[in-house]
């Protein structure tokens, strides 16, 4: 595999300016939900970087919870329609604080058919916090209340966002260089 | 609403400090230990989510993350019953590849050693274990927990991903509980 080194076009967030923006956002989630207990709903694998740093700052009581999801189709799971649930949430969330925690949203499928979902179960309140908002990629509405950094539509990696499931470790967001990038079959 | 924590605290068993030092000190030895191999990730959910999290930032080679989400058969604590049902699966094919089972905590031995059994049956190349916190004197099975960040006494532990009644784990430091001023008040 190719060191990380060999494919990195340019860091489109350091490690310090995520670090920092990830506090705020937890300052943040404690105003809003001061006095209250929430859930953090952590989506495998691309948000638990960010879910854990997140959860570090909290100071309001807080529970978390993980899912697993893919596709019904082929490709990636962004492209597709309905979304297959791999792992559930073990929580009961009728009537809890709930906050959907995502390293990405694109084009906004996937988190659109989750919402639609949890809010079959009756969560008291419900909103999304995601890291990076590839805006320009937008297909369907989603409300985003948290939101990390708006970034331009490039292929992006680290800090959760894996390339072909590597890199997922970095501490910075990098963006390919596509050119000098070889796809290992394993 | 819950109990704040200082209120059942007994005391700090590692501090923040001490924890990110260990967890460095980890990543290095197994980025050492498996320079120029192919490695994957397995995250034990939900316990070892803080600890993969900064233990993976801390490893120089390239590396592939997984997860998988056990439970138990029985009733009660998975660690006391036989058989662990897996609820989450790896997504990846571990046939031919080096494994590294990365947990909380290990006590009685029987959850670990169950998984180990089972992920041998897909003929990995190698599966060790890392364990943040090693509860030695509870062990009931023999099992190699080839990396461990710290050995603990029996005491009812959290904080750093481990929950009590699912709350606390996002405190950055390993506590032990008194559970006689412990209530459960959640709603």
């Amino acid at each position: 595999m190719q060191d990380y080194h060999d494919i990195l076009a340019e860091v489109l967030i350091d490690e310090k300016t995520l670090q920092a923006r990830v506090k705020e956002l937890a300052d943040e989630i404690n105003r809003d939900y001061a006095g209250q207990q929430i859930l953090l709903i952590c989506i495998l694998r691309g948000a638990l970087p960010f879910m854990v740093d997140l959860m570090r700052h909290l100071s309001v009581l807080n529970a978390i919870d993980c899912m697993a999801i893919s596709s019904y189709g082929s490709g990636a799971r962004e492209t597709t329609g309905n979304v297959r649930m791999n792992l559930d949430l073990q929580t009961n969330i009728q009537g809890k604080h709930v906050i959907l925690v995502e390293d990405i949203v694109d084009s906004g499928h996937t988190v659109a058919h989750v919402l639609e979902l949890l809010r079959t179960r009756k969560p008291k309140t419900l909103k999304v916090c995601a890291l990076l908002d590839k805006e320009s990629r937008r297909e369907v509405v989603v409300p985003i209340d948290y939101r990390g950094f708006s970034i331009p539509n490039k292929f992006v990696f680290g800090y959760g966002l894996d390339l072909d499931e590597f890199y997922r470790n970095l501490p910075f967001v990098g963006v390919v260089d596509l050119d000098r990038y070889v796809s290992n079959e394993k | 609403m819950m109990q704040d924590y200082t209120e059942f605290m007994d005391e700090v068993l590692v501090d923040q400090q001490a924890i990110d030092k260990r967890v460095r000190e980890l990543g290095e030895q197994i980025s050492r230990d498996y320079a120029g191999e192919d490695l994957v990730v397995v995250c034990l959910l939900r316990g070892g989510l803080t600890f993969t999290a900064d233990l993976t930032r801390h490893l120089s080679l390239t590396h592939e993350l997984d997860c998988m989400s056990l439970s138990s058969y029985g009733t009660g604590h998975y660690a006391s019953s036989g058989n662990v049902r897996v609820n989450l699966d790896l997504m990846t094919n571990i046939e031919g590849r080096n494994v590294l089972l990365v947990e909380d905590i290990v006590d009685s031995g029987r959850t670990l050693a169950h998984v180990l059994m089972m992920l041998k049956t897909r003929e990995p190349k190698s599966v060790k274990v890392c364990v943040l916190l090693d509860k030695k004197m509870r062990r009931e099975v023999p099992v190699d927990v080839e990396y461990v960040g710290f050995d603990v006494p029996d005491k009812y532990i959290f904080g750093y991903g481990i929950d009590i009644d699912e709350h606390f784990r996002h405190l950055p430091f390993i506590a032990s509980a008194d559970l006689a001023r412990y209530k459960n008040t959640a709603d």
